[in-house]
C-alpha cells in the first residue's frame, strides 16, 4: 500500500544540509497496523507527513497503491486527502467555530457526499462512537478524550483506506489513551483500515503489529 | 452544504473575536454611510438639469461685455429686447423670458414674501419638463395675471381643495391659478414656487437694461454653433464700427448651467467642480481606509485561523475553495456594514443636509442600487482578496506542526498603515488651511465696518418716505446710523465707466464698479475718506435736481482708482469728470475697501449719491442688544410698510453667502478628515492589540529581565512613531501642493507656513500615539506570570 524507497529529507543549513530522513526504505502493507518509534527528532513526523503527502521528500520515491506519488498532480493528491487517507492529530485540530456534528461532517462536503449520505454517514459514526449527545456541542466543551475521539470519527467519516495518527494520545491521560488504542485496534481489526501510528509509548505500541524504530533519520530494524 | 458550512465558520468567528468583528464592520459601515451620503450629493450635481425631455435643445442665451482688450464680464441676464430680435431666427424654435422677482402673495389678509417667484412666458412648461399635475402646460401662461403653483404652494395656501380657478392677491393685483406644478427638483437651477404670466408685468422691450433670463429651445436640425455664429452677426449688425466695446450673446447648455457656467447673476449660485472632485476623492478615501483596517486586521490575524485552514486542507479542501471561504467571510462583513451604512445614511441625510445646504433626499433608484452594488463587490473583493489568498496559500504542514506563519505580510500591514495616515494627515492640513483662510476672510480689516449692520428691502420706499423713515429710526438710541443703496454693498455691480475727466485726454475712459448711495453711506459703512469732504445736503441737492441735464453728482473715488489715474488722493478731488452719462466731479477719495470677493483683487470703484431707487435700507445698529434694536426697526418698519412682512438680516451674512462653497467645504473637511482620523485609529486599535498580544511571551521575559511597564510601551510605540512619521513625509508636500493651488484662487490670502505642518504632525502623532498606547499599556502591566504561562 505505502512503498518508500530511498526517501530522503532535508534542509539547506548555511552551505551544508540538515538531514531529517535518511535513506529511508519501508513498504507498508494493506491491513497493516505500524507504530513509528523513536526519540525527538528523529524525524518520525517527518515521515508521517510524507506519508500523508503534507511534505515532499528530498531525494526517492514513494508509492502510494503503487502509483508514483512524485508523478502526481495537485488535482489527484486533493483526491486521496479526501478519500484515501485519514488524519489523527496530537492536539486534535478541530475546527473551533463547527460543532462536533459540523466538524464530522466537514471532509464529506469537500468529498461532495450528497447531503442524504452525509447524514447517514455522520450519524453512524455518532452512534459507533457513543457521542451522539454531544453531537450539538463546540469543541471547548469536550474533554481531551472526547475531543481525540471527534479528531478520530472525522478521519473515519470519508471511509479512508489508511489512517495516519500523530501522536493520538500525547494530550490525553493513559485511561483515555488506552480507549483511543483499543478503538484504533478495532478500526484495523473490523474496517480493515491500515493505521500507521506516531507515539512515544511503548504501551500504545503494543497495539500494532509492527515496530519501526527510528534514530537521526534511520530505521533501525 | 459547503456554503453553510463556510457560513457557518464565518459567522461564528466574527462572534468570537469581537473587538474585530467591530472594527471591522463599523469602519466600513462608517465609509459606506459616507460614500452613499456623499454619491447622492454629487449624483444631484452631476445631474443638474438632465432631466428635460428636450434638454439637448435647450439654452440659455447669456451676455458678455467688456472693453475690447479687457477682460469679458460674464452675466446670465440679457435686456428684455432681444426675444423679439431671436424671433426672426432660424435656428430658434421658441423662445421664453423669466423675470425672478420676489412677490406678496395673499390668499385672504395675510401677505406673505415668497421668494422663489418667477414671471415667465408662455412656452415655459412645454419647454422645460416641469410636469403639471392640474392644468394645461400650453395654455397655464397664456394671458396676464395667471399663476401657476409647486405642490407644496397649493398645500399652503389652499389646503387639500384643487386650487384650479381659485383667486390669489400677487403684489396687490388678483391672478388666477391656472395650474399646479409637480415641486421642482433639487437638481435645476430654475427652482420656483410660483410662476407667473410674463404679460402680467407689462414690461418693456428694452435693449438699455439686462434684468431677464432668456431661454430658447433649439430647432430640429440647427446647432449651437450656428445659433453663436448668427447672434455675433446679429450684434455687429447693430452695434455697426463700434471698435472698443465688445457684447457678445453665448447659448450656454442647460445642463451645463449649472456646474460650467461662467455667468454671474444665475437664477441659482452654480456648483464648484472643483470641491466636487475633493469629495468624490474623500468618498473613495474613506472606504480605502476603511477596507484597509479589513485587510490588515485579517491577515494579522491569520495566526487565529491558520489551524482551521490548515485541518481543511488536510482534509482535502483545495486553494480555490479556501479562497471562496475567505471572501465569503469578507462578503458577509461587508454585507452587514452595507446595512448598517445605508441605515445610518438615512439617520445623517438631514444632518448632512444641513451642512451642505442642500435638500437632498434618499430615493431607491437605480444609479444608488448600482452604486451599492458596486460599493459591495469591489469592498469584498478589495477587502477580502488578499487576506483570503494570503490565508489558503499556507502550508498546512507547517500550520500543524504549530508554526503559526506569523509576522508575513507585515511588510504590506506597515504599507497600508502608512497610506491611511498619510491620507489623515492630508485631511488635517487642508483643514488647517482652509480653517485659517476662512477665519482669514472674516477677521481681515475689510476697511469697511459691516458688522452690526441690519439690511432691510428698500425697494418700496420713495425718497419721501425713506427720509421719514430714516428720521423715525433715528431717534432711537439702539440707532446710530441710517443710510441706503442700490445694491449690498458685499454685491457691487460693475458696468460703468469714467468717460471725460479733467486732466486727461477727451477719449479717456475707465472700467469702475460703482454703486449708487444715499447720504450717509460712507459713515455707515464706516469707510474712511482719505481726501475731500463729507456730503452735504446742497450736494444732495445737486442729484435730485427734476431733470436730468440739471443734476450734478459727487463721485467718490477709492484709492486704487486715483492710482490706475496717476495721481495722488488730494491732486484728484475736484476735478469735473462724467460717468455713464452723469456730470459732475471729484468729491472725495475713499481708502481701499474689500467690496467684493477676496477671491478677486480690489478693482476701481465709485461711490455716488444718487437718489433714483435703493434696493437695501442699512441701518447701524448698537451693538449692546442687537435684538431690543430689531424689534425697534420692525416697529418703524410696520408704522410704514404697513402690511409688508418685515424681512430684516445682518449684512455678516451676505458677506458669509460669498463664501458659501468655501465655508461648505469647510465644514465638509473638518467631518470628513474627522471621520478618517476616526476609522483609521480603528484600524490601529486592532493593531496595536494584536502587536501586544502577539508580544506578550516578549514582554513577559523582558519584565521578569527588569524592565519598566514604561520601557514597554515605549517599546510597542515605537514602529507607529516611525509610520507616523512616513506618511507625514508622504502627505505634507502633497498637502501643501493642493493647498497652495486652492489659496491662488484667492487675491487675499494667508501664507502657507511651516506651523501647519508642525501641528498635523503633531496631532496625528498624538491621536496615534493616544490610540496604541490603550494597548500597549494593557499588555505592560500584564503580570508576566500569567503571560509566559500561556506558551
Amino acid at each position: 500500500m505505502i512503498q518508500l524507497q530511498n526517501i530522503t529529507k532535508y534542509y539547506p543549513v548555511g552551505l551544508g544540509r540538515n538531514f531529517i530522513l535518511k535513506d529511508i526504505d519501508l513498504t507498508i502493507n494493506e491491513g497493516e497496523f505500524v507504530s513509528i518509534m523513536g526519540p525527538s527528532g528523529s524525524g518520525k513526523s517527518t515521515l508521517l507527513h510524507i506519508m500523508g503527502l503534507l511534505e515532499e521528500p528530498s531525494e526517492g520515491q514513494y508509492l502510494f497503491e503503487g502509483e508514483r506519488v512524485d508523478k502526481m498532480n495537485e488535482k489527484k493528491r486533493t483526491q486521496l486527502h479526501r478519500g484515501s487517507i485519514g488524519f489523527v492529530f496530537q492536539a486534535y485540530h478541530l475546527i473551533d467555530e463547527l460543532t462536533v456534528y459540523e466538524n464530522i461532517e466537514t471532509p464529506l462536503l469537500y468529498k461532495n457526499v450528497s447531503a442524504s449520505e452525509r447524514k447517514s454517514r455522520v450519524a453512524d459514526v455518532l452512534d459507533r462512537f457513543n457521542i451522539v449527545a454531544k453531537k450539538d456541542l463546540f469543541p471547548n466543551q469536550l474533554s481531551g478524550g472526547q475531543q481525540q475521539l471527534v479528531g478520530i470519527a472525522r478521519a473515519i467519516v470519508a471511509e479512508p483506506r489508511v489512517i495516519l495518527a500523530d501522536e493520538p494520545t500525547g494530550n490525553l491521560h493513559s485511561d483515555q489513551a488506552k480507549s483511543i488504542m483499543e478503538l484504533f485496534k478495532e478500526l484495523n481489526e473490523k474496517d480493515k483500515i491500515t493505521i500507521v501510528q506516531v507515539t512515544h509509548s511503548d504501551v500504545n505500541a503494543t497495539y500494532g503489529n509492527r515496530i519501526i524504530q527510528l534514530r537521526d533519520g534511520h530505521i533501525r530494524s | 452544504m459547503m456554503w453553510q458550512n463556510f457560513f457557518k465558520t464565518s459567522v461564528r468567528s466574527l462572534f468570537k473575536r469581537k473587538l474585530y468583528t467591530f472594527i471591522n464592520i463599523g469602519g466600513l459601515a462608517i465609509g459606506i454611510a459616507c460614500f452613499i451620503l456623499l454619491f447622492l450629493f454629487l449624483q444631484n450635481e452631476w445631474t443638474y438639469d438632465r432631466f428635460h425631455t428636450n434638454g439637448k435643445q435647450l439654452f440659455r442665451i447669456s451676455s458678455a461685455y467688456g472693453e475690447i482688450d479687457q477682460p469679458l464680464t460674464h452675466t446670465a441676464l440679457t435686456p428684455s429686447a432681444l426675444a423679439p430680435a431671436l424671433k426672426t431666427v432660424p435656428e430658434v424654435q421658441t423662445i421664453t423670458r423669466i423675470y425672478p422677482k420676489a412677490s406678496l402673495v395673499a390668499n385672504g389678509e395675510k401677505a406673505i414674501n415668497e421668494s422663489r417667484f418667477i414671471y415667465a412666458e408662455a412656452p415655459f412648461f412645454t419647454m422645460f419638463s416641469f410636469p403639471l399635475l392640474e392644468g394645461d402646460p400650453a395654455t397655464a401662461l397664456s394671458g396676464p395675471n395667471m399663476v401657476v403653483l409647486s405642490a407644496s404652494m397649493a398645500e399652503k395656501y389652499f389646503g387639500k381643495s384643487s386650487p384650479t380657478g381659485k383667486m390669489l392677491k400677487i403684489d396687490g393685483k388678483d391672478f388666477m391659478v391656472t395650474g399646479v406644478a409637480k415641486n421642482p427638483p433639487s437638481n435645476t437651477h430654475l427652482k420656483f414656487d410660483f410662476v407667473g404670466s410674463y404679460s402680467s408685468m407689462n414690461i418693456t422691450d428694452r435693449w438699455g437694461s439686462a434684468n431677464y433670463y432668456t431661454y430658447i429651445q433649439l430647432a430640429d436640425k440647427a446647432t449651437s454653433n450656428a445659433l453663436h455664429d448668427r447672434l455675433t452677426s446679429m450684434i455687429k449688425g447693430m452695434m455697426g464700427s463700434n471698435t472698443k466695446y465688445r457684447f457678445d450673446l453665448i447659448p450656454e447648455p442647460i445642463a451645463d448651467i449649472h456646474l460650467y457656467s461662467q455667468s454671474e447673476n444665475s437664477t441659482e449660485r452654480g456648483g464648484n467642480l472643483q470641491y466636487d472632485y475633493m469629495l468624490a476623492i474623500i468618498a473613495v478615501l474613506l472606504l480605502a481606509v476603511a477596507c484597509i483596517n479589513f485587510m490588515n486586521l485579517a491577515t494579522a490575524r491569520s495566526a487565529d485561523r491558520a489551524r482551521e485552514i490548515g485541518v481543511r486542507k488536510v482534509m482535502g479542501a483545495v486553494k480555490r475553495e479556501l479562497f471562496t471561504q475567505f471572501i465569503t467571510e469578507s462578503a458577509i462583513i461587508t454585507f452587514l456594514a452595507l446595512v448598517i451604512g445605508t441605515v445610518l445614511s438615512l439617520v445623517l441625510l438631514p444632518w448632512f443636509n444641513n451642512l451642505t445646504q442642500s435638500t437632498i433626499r434618499m430615493h431607491l433608484e437605480w444609479p444608488l442600487i448600482v452604486a451599492l452594488i458596486a460599493v459591495f463587490v469591489v469592498t469584498t473583493f478589495l477587502a477580502g482578496a488578499y487576506p483570503a489568498f494570503f490565508l489558503a496559500n499556507f502550508k498546512p504542514v507547517q500550520v500543524l506542526k504549530g508554526k503559526t506563519p506569523v509576522g508575513k505580510g507585515a511588510a504590506l500591514r506597515k504599507t497600508l498603515v502608512v497610506f491611511q495616515f498619510a491620507a489623515a494627515v492630508f485631511f488635517i492640513i487642508c483643514t488647517l488651511v482652509v480653517g485659517q483662510q476662512l477665519y482669514y476672510i472674516q477677521h481681515k480689516k475689510l476697511g469697511q465696518d459691516r458688522s452690526q449692520v441690519v439690511v432691510l428691502n428698500g425697494s418700496r420706499f420713495d425718497n419721501n418716505s425713506l427720509a421719514a423713515f430714516k428720521a423715525r429710526l433715528l431717534q432711537q438710541s439702539e440707532i446710530s446710523q441710517v443710510s441706503a443703496s442700490y445694491d449690498s454693498p458685499v454685491n457691487i455691480g460693475g458696468g460703468y465707466g469714467i468717460g471725460q475727466i479733467q486732466g486727461k485726454p477727451a477719449d479717456y475712459s475707465m472700467d469702475v464698479t460703482a454703486i449708487p448711495v444715499e447720504k450717509d453711506y460712507l459713515q455707515t459703512m464706516g469707510i474712511d475718506i482719505l481726501a475731500g469732504g463729507k456730503l452735504t445736503d446742497a450736494d444732495i441737492q445737486d442729484v435730485t435736481r427734476e431733470k436730468q441735464e440739471d443734476r450734478r453728482y459727487h463721485f467718490y473715488l477709492n484709492e486704487t482708482a486715483v492710482k490706475q489715474l496717476g495721481w495722488t488722493p488730494t491732486e484728484a478731488v475736484g476735478r469735473t469728470m462724467t460717468m455713464n452719462g452723469r456730470i459732475g466731479s471729484v468729491k472725495g477719495v475713499m481708502k481701499d475697501f474689500h467690496f467684493a470677493s477676496m477671491k478677486q483683487k480690489i478693482q476701481p470703484l465709485i461711490v455716488f449719491p444718487e437718489y433714483e431707487w435703493f434696493g437695501e435700507i442699512l441701518v447701524k445698529v448698537n451693538g449692546r442688544d442687537p435684538q431690543r434694536a430689531l424689534a425697534r426697526i420692525e416697529d418703524a418698519w410696520k408704522s410704514y410698510q404697513p402690511g409688508r412682512p418685515f424681512d430684516a438680516h445682518f449684512l455678516d451674512d451676505d458677506f458669509n453667502a460669498m463664501y458659501e462653497s468655501e465655508f461648505r467645504a469647510g465644514r465638509l473637511l473638518k467631518v470628513f478628515s474627522g471621520l478618517v482620523i476616526l476609522v483609521s485609529c480603528l484600524g490601529l486599535v486592532g493593531l496595536a492589540a494584536f502587536t501586544a498580544e502577539q508580544r506578550t511571551r516578549e514582554l513577559g521575559i523582558r519584565k521578569v529581565l527588569g524592565a519598566s511597564s514604561s520601557n514597554l510601551v515605549a517599546l510597542l510605540s515605537k514602529d507607529y512613531i516611525k509610520l507616523v512619521t512616513i506618511s507625514l513625509i508622504v502627505a505634507a508636500p502633497l498637502g501643501a501642493y493642493v493647498m497652495i493651488k486652492w489659496l491662488s484662487g484667492f487675491a487675499y490670502h494667508i501664507n502657507l507656513g511651516a506651523g501647519v505642518f508642525v501641528v498635523a504632525g503633531l496631532l496625528a502623532m498624538a491621536i496615534a500615539l493616544l490610540t496604541v498606547s490603550l494597548q500597549s499599556v494593557k499588555a505592560a502591566l500584564m503580570n508576566p506570570v500569567k503571560s509566559l504561562k500561556s506558551e
